[in-house]
């Protein structure tokens, strides 16, 4: 699980709506989601951004980790992340509009498929704050939780495929504070808990600066420093690198 | 527990306890074992003399290139009587003593007292070839290898060769490193290494003395490998998630024969590697069987002295075993022996070697 995945994740939400709760009965999920689009910028100053670079680091606490992260990111649906750690090596993913791939220096290049894969297009997709009734036609408000003292509305988002993400919004800022899901990864299904915090005007949008993952027995946290908006992304940053291109060209001369 | 009136009878209790739960990893140290164990002397300085122990006595399997072991004539095969001014045999008849400490633990503790500040030396007796005693002062000079870090474990040194010279036919590749750790380097090297040997007649991956390291390697080094799309090394199972130890084929594979050489100082990361590729029918394993502690498990000292083991995960290898409780068994045991060593012979090697020729297509 990676910074374009919570934040794309974080950014699930939708069209624009000025929503007013009253006290009882609890609001549609759809208002829930629109006013995530509100609070956060509006479906305007989503829909300005046609690309994005966004630059931050990852801490692994536990393991005395720390290294870089930047992520592109195109309309619409076009994306590229690199995480590097000294210790580790370039872990690199992305999806190029209908090829979803990683390559780290661990594990090797490969191509997602099935589940995975459709997760990643869904991550690929840079609109998805205001698509999220393309992405998850199914949405729902199981009640409220308190989180950290602060009352939040429990949505649950069912997509076609993969399974259903639980998004935490405050009653009263109306923002994301907390993202749970299971996530389908090559190396078997494991949950997923996001807590988004340190909300930060990035170019317009408010985006959270701070996101700490816990993702099986892995947590880290990742920071978001600074986004270029709308900067000139060359097409080559999008394509396949050679060692995930050699893979889809070997599979197709099977 | 409440009822014991010594410490000893509080460690036969927690003995007993763990004793129900019929798993390995799961032990009491006792404290008089671990003076055993620990070298108050121990430092990072080395003479260059890997050793292991063959029946019950301490002998030298291995000497590094230009050490001062080697300027000085230390030669594989020779038996280690004394370092220190310490008899090495009563301590290594104490530590065999309990069933708990096993071979990789045991290695440790004779290679720690070979070692020393860097700088410092070594004072040793050996027996040579010929059953003569003889005493040197070594000097303990900085390990091979790189300086590793890796996030909060302490910086290691950290080594790889491969060649096609030396012991090995020219026909083979014979890699080999001591640690799973610096990834960036390790993983290239092992790449080039795999890539190198395209129109070789085999591949030899040896991880004797290989503690392991970073589990994702295994993975990765076996992409290299393995073709078969889909495919796992194995399975660990922690408290609330599952990992499959997944396999990447990479766009160019070695398809040619691979074997892997293990000993009781293989552990983790290098057990999930052999044990993988042996149950997935890509590897034919050499050597002994394995330490058998591929779980990840943690040791905490008990206020009495004692040491308390304790797994935190189980892992399954892709056949069905668990590592933990059995290790991984050579497809061919292949035992070393001080008499072949000090004729020049690496038994394992020469055995390995000798599968590769017998697999070449006529």
């Amino acid at each position: 699980m990676n910074r374009r995945v919570s934040i794309l994740l974080l950014a699930v939400a939708g069209t624009g709506v000025t929503l007013v709760y009253g006290a009882d009965p609890l609001p549609s999920a759809e208002s829930i989601l629109d006013r995530y689009v509100q609070v956060t910028g509006g479906k305007p100053a989503y829909e300005k951004r046609k690309t994005e670079i966004a630059h931050g680091t990852v801490d692994f606490p536990a393991l005395g980790i720390k290294g870089s992260m930047t992520r592109y990111a195109a309309q619409p649906d076009k994306y590229y992340y690199t995480v590097d750690i000294a210790a580790i090596g370039k872990m690199e993913s992305g999806v190029n509009g209908t090829v979803a791939w990683e390559n780290s220096a661990i594990l090797g290049p490969r191509i997602k498929s099935g589940v995975e894969r459709a997760e990643a297009i869904r991550e690929g997709n840079m609109n998805a704050t205001v698509n999220w009734r393309k992405l998850y036609p199914k949405v729902e408000n199981a009640g409220i939780e308190v989180i950290d003292g602060e009352e939040c509305y429990k949505v649950i988002m069912t997509p076609d495929e993969g399974q259903p993400v639980i998004g935490y919004y405050q009653k009263k800022s109306g923002l994301q504070v907390k993202l749970s899901t299971v996530a389908s990864t090559q190396m078997g299904d494991i949950p997923v808990e996001m807590i988004a915090s340190d909300y930060k005007n990035f170019g317009g949008i408010l985006e959270p600066a701070k996101v700490t993952q816990k993702a099986g027995p892995q947590e880290f946290t990742m920071t978001l420093d600074r986004v270029e908006v709308n900067p000139v992304i060359p097409p080559e940053r999008f394509a396949l690198p050679d060692e995930v291109r050699a893979l889809v060209d070997k599979a197709a001369a099977k | 527990m409440e009822k014991a009136a010594s410490h000893a009878e509080a460690q036969a209790v927690m003995q007993e306890m763990l004793g129900r739960l019929k798993q390995s990893h799961f032990a009491i140290i006792p404290a008089t074992v671990y003076s055993v164990l620990d070298n108050e002397g121990e430092g990072p300085g080395t003479s260059g003399i890997d050793a292991r122990v063959l029946d019950g006595h301490a002998v030298v399997t291995s000497v590094d290139p230009g050490s001062p072991a080697e300027k000085q004539g230390v030669r594989p095969g020779w038996q280690i009587e004394r370092a220190h001014g310490i008899d090495l045999e009563p301590l290594i008849t104490q530590a065999r003593s309990n069933p708990a400490i096993h071979e990789l633990q045991l290695t440790r503790a004779v290679l720690a007292r070979l070692s020393g500040p860097i700088g410092g030396t070594l004072d040793a007796a050996f027996l040579d070839a010929s059953g003569q005693t003889v005493n040197l002062r070594l000097n303990l000079t900085t390990p091979r290898g790189t300086l590793s870090a890796f996030g909060n474990l302490p910086a290691q040194h950290v080594w790889f060769e491969s060649q096609r010279t030396g012991p090995i036919d020219q026909a083979a590749e014979y890699v080999r490193f001591n640690l799973f750790l610096d990834l960036p380097r390790v993983m290239a090297s092992f790449q080039q290494a795999v890539e190198s040997c395209k129109a070789c007649d085999g591949l030899i991956i040896d991880l004797r003395g290989n503690p392991g390291g970073i589990g994702g390697m295994a993975m990765g080094m076996a992409g290299f490998l393995v073709d078969k799309p889909d495919q796992r090394l194995g399975t660990m199972y922690l408290r609330d998630s599952t990992l499959k130890f997944v396999v990447n084929p990479r766009a160019n594979v070695y398809s040619g024969p691979v074997a892997v050489l293990v000993d009781g100082c293989s552990a983790s990361t290098s057990e999930i590697f052999a044990g993988g590729l042996k149950d997935l029918g890509r590897a034919r394993v050499f050597g002994t069987r394995t330490a058998a502690v591929a779980l990840p498990s943690a040791f905490e000292r008990l206020p009495n002295g004692d040491g308390f083991q304790y797994a935190v995960a189980n892992y399954i290898s892709e056949g069905g075993q668990p590592l933990e409780r059995l290790g991984v068994a050579p497809d061919v045991v292949v035992e070393l022996t001080r008499a072949a060593l000090l004729a020049g012979h690496d038994a394992v090697v020469d055995a390995a070697m000798s599968w590769i020729r017998s697999q070449k297509k006529p």
